[in-house]
């Protein structure tokens, strides 16, 4: 699978590495050969790994004037062919909203690192959890999103893989929303053997055996296979409204609305195989905490403490998809709850979807919130004994 | 309709399974039409007497009148973006295939939104070829002052004047480092074609730019508009500026330099012939 430059590719085994060092190996091993990035802290370090290691894979790094052009580099190099990759923090990711919004629309296949910090404005260079509403409804106008919550190296390394994995297979873009913590924090990492690593490509018309006069750069299926400039295929990319065969005249409501309406159900039919949910300790919980990211660490510190020294029956609830919003997961987890505590870095957003997933299912969802730096254990299991004890 | 219509018909989809892709959107009398014929003779010469493969061919634009000209209809691979940004996305597509050959028709406006990406490709040389289609205004939105309007000129968003400089985007690619630069009008249409055909063997940054007129927004006689842009344009020669009051046309800058994909391409392989001796994998 990884023959032609596999010599080059992380090699299997243990490593002590950098989560924003996992990220990038990660995407070069799922195939990323492409990455354009706008330094700023604290993400700059994902560029600097891409820069050393992408010319030994035959990729090429560029340093572009701003984020709205790194982006927009990924476009470009994945309708022609490439696997490809940028990274930024949350001012930047501000910046990248126009374009996620464009590879939306022309359904390209793309990964967006952000490495979160504080706002608004410049706010800090510390950690955060502030822009995951944005990740979801930053661009403007409908659709979908696909949005990772990576909490360790070793997730930063595998949720970066499975992020290009669900771009394309779903030929959408796919957000990894980090957090300070994660990018700068320094751990163990494990590679399994590289064939033993899933890794998905976009489906073309080749390999569907669709030839050129007959291929429907927007039909075929919910996601339709993906004709790669310079093939052929005659393909125009387009974000106006559009009918199947990518036609933009003729405009009427019944096409705009078989047009959005296909990109944003291929990913909100699908959130059963898209969105991942780590539960422990269930039975018997009356209460639970629902959390995402680095925050999930302490928090697990504080169901754990929760359970066994004071006796609360605290059951722990991990997103490690954020959007599509598992919510029926959710609802099958949660059937009959007291109190559900979201601890998340910053004054409550998440807890929105958590609501309104289970306002019938429990008494009180509260928020636990953190600003600019990671809850300790004991806040969150203060606020557990406050409200559950 | 092929049999007896335009020659460059041969590079356009007239129909689609949906329903037909032609006519054009731009209004009577609009001079992006006639760059966009201009152009696919240009790629028609470079297929025939080149060896330049059709399938390489790809064409990006952004928004705008200009942009247009990159659709539905076109029988090539393209890319119809984001307002101002072609380029980066040009940037991308050389990235992942640098055999691809990128026409970008960009306009005045792009300038404007897009001043920065359109800078940064040229001091990287990128190897494009960008055709700006310069109608001194933004006419898709109805007529707005564009970077490149006359100083004093009334528009939509200038009623009174505008009070500001105009941009002259051909010193402006050249000062940024471009390696091909020059400027014509839709009235020069042997000029443009030829032009084109170079620009697009150049290796590196080419901008051609194509002075055009407007004659909706500018409620001018088409006719007028046409005869207006031979009489108040210049070729310029070697060493002698051109009249007062006259726009200078031609060739401004031909030079050699190595673009961007040339030189990152010594480190690729600088890296590749590393790995052949040294201990490989791990980090």
């Amino acid at each position: 699978m990884h023959s032609e430059t596999s010599q080059n590719l992380i090699a299997p085994g243990i490593h002590y590495l950098q989560g924003a060092e996992a990220c990038a190996e990660g995407a070069m091993l799922a195939g990323c050969r492409v990455y354009a990035g706008y330094p700023i802290t604290p993400a700059t370090e994902i560029m600097e790994h891409f820069a050393r290691r992408l010319p030994s894979m035959g990729g090429r790094t560029i340093q572009m004037e701003d984020e709205i052009a790194s982006a927009g580099v990924l476009l470009g190099a994945s309708w022609a062919g490439a696997k490809a990759m940028t990274a930024t923090s949350s001012p930047g990711f501000s910046l990248m909203q126009e374009v996620i919004s464009f590879g939306i629309m022309t359904e390209t296949p793309m990964v967006v690192v952000d490495v979160q910090r504080p706002g608004p404005g410049q706010g800090y260079i510390s950690t955060s959890q502030e822009d995951v509403m944005q990740a979801r409804w930053g661009h403007h106008g409908e659709g979908a999103i696909i949005a990772l919550s990576p909490a360790s190296v070793q997730d930063m390394f595998a949720m970066t893989i499975r992020a290009f994995n669900l771009s394309e297979r779903w030929r959408t873009p796919v957000l990894v929303m980090a957090e300070e913590t994660v990018a700068h924090m320094r751990e163990r990492l494990v590679i399994p053997d590289l064939d033993s690593i899933e890794i998905i490509d976009r489906k073309t018309p080749q390999d569907e055996g669709i030839a050129p006069q007959d291929y429907l750069p927007y039909g075929h299926g919910p996601v339709p296979p993906m004709a790669i400039w310079g093939q052929g295929y005659d393909v125009n990319h387009v974000s106006l409204v559009h009918h199947r065969d990518g036609r933009i005249t003729g405009y009427n409501a019944e096409t705009h609305f078989d047009n959005i309406d296909r990109i944003r159900r291929k990913i909100e039919d699908n959130v059963a195989d898209i969105s991942e949910v780590e539960a422990r300790f269930m039975e018997d919980s009356r209460h639970f905490v629902i959390c995402y990211g680095a925050v999930s660490r302490t928090a697990v510190e504080a169901v754990l403490e929760a359970r066994q020294v004071h006796g609360i029956p605290v059951g722990y609830i991990r997103l490690k998809t954020l959007w599509p919003f598992p919510e029926a997961r959710l609802r099958e987890l949660v059937r009959d709850a007291e109190k559900i505590f979201v601890p998340e870095m910053n004054l409550g957003m998440m807890k929105h979807p958590i609501t309104e997933a289970l306002r019938d299912r429990c008494r009180m969802v509260a928020a636990v919130p953190s600003l600019g730096c990671l809850h300790t254990p004991e806040q969150i299991l203060a606020r557990i004994q406050e409200e559950a004890a | 309709m092929n049999e007896i219509g335009h020659p460059m018909l041969k590079y356009l989809k007239t129909e689609g399974p949906s329903g037909p892709r032609l006519p054009l959107i731009l209004c009577p009398g609009c001079g992006a039409g006639q760059v966009l014929n201009y152009t696919l003779h240009a790629v028609d010469r470079l297929l025939a007497e080149d060896n330049l493969n059709k399938e390489d061919v790809v064409f990006i634009s952004g928004v705008g009148c200009s942009s247009r000209l990159t659709s539905h209809y076109l029988q090539f691979d393209s890319g119809w973006t984001i307002h101002g940004r072609s380029l980066a996305i040009a940037t991308g597509a050389l990235l992942a295939n640098p055999k691809l050959r990128i026409i970008v028709f960009t306009g005045d406006g792009d300038a404007a939104i897009g001043g920065n990406h359109f800078i940064h490709a040229c001091r990287r040389n990128i190897d494009v070829t960008i055709i700006c289609v310069n109608n001194g205004l933004y006419g898709m939105t109805g007529g707005q002052v564009a970077p490149t309007t006359d100083t004093g000129e009334k528009t939509a968003t200038t009623p009174f004047g505008n009070v500001e400089d105009p941009f002259d985007l051909c010193k402006l690619a050249e000062t940024a480092g471009a390696a091909y630069v020059a400027r014509w009008s839709t009235a020069h249409p042997r000029q443009t074609v030829k032009t084109i055909i170079k620009g697009i063997r150049k290796k590196g940054t080419a901008f051609i730019e194509i002075l055009s007129q407007c004659p909706v927004h500018k409620k001018t006689a088409p006719v007028e508009m046409f005869k207006a842009l031979r009489r108040l344009t210049a070729r310029v020669k070697e060493g002698a500026a051109v009249p007062d009051g006259r726009i200078a046309v031609g060739e401004f800058c031909n030079r050699d330099k190595p673009d961007w994909i040339s030189r990152y391409q010594d480190i690729i392989d600088q890296e590749n012939r590393h790995k052949d001796t040294e201990c490989t994998g791990s980090i």
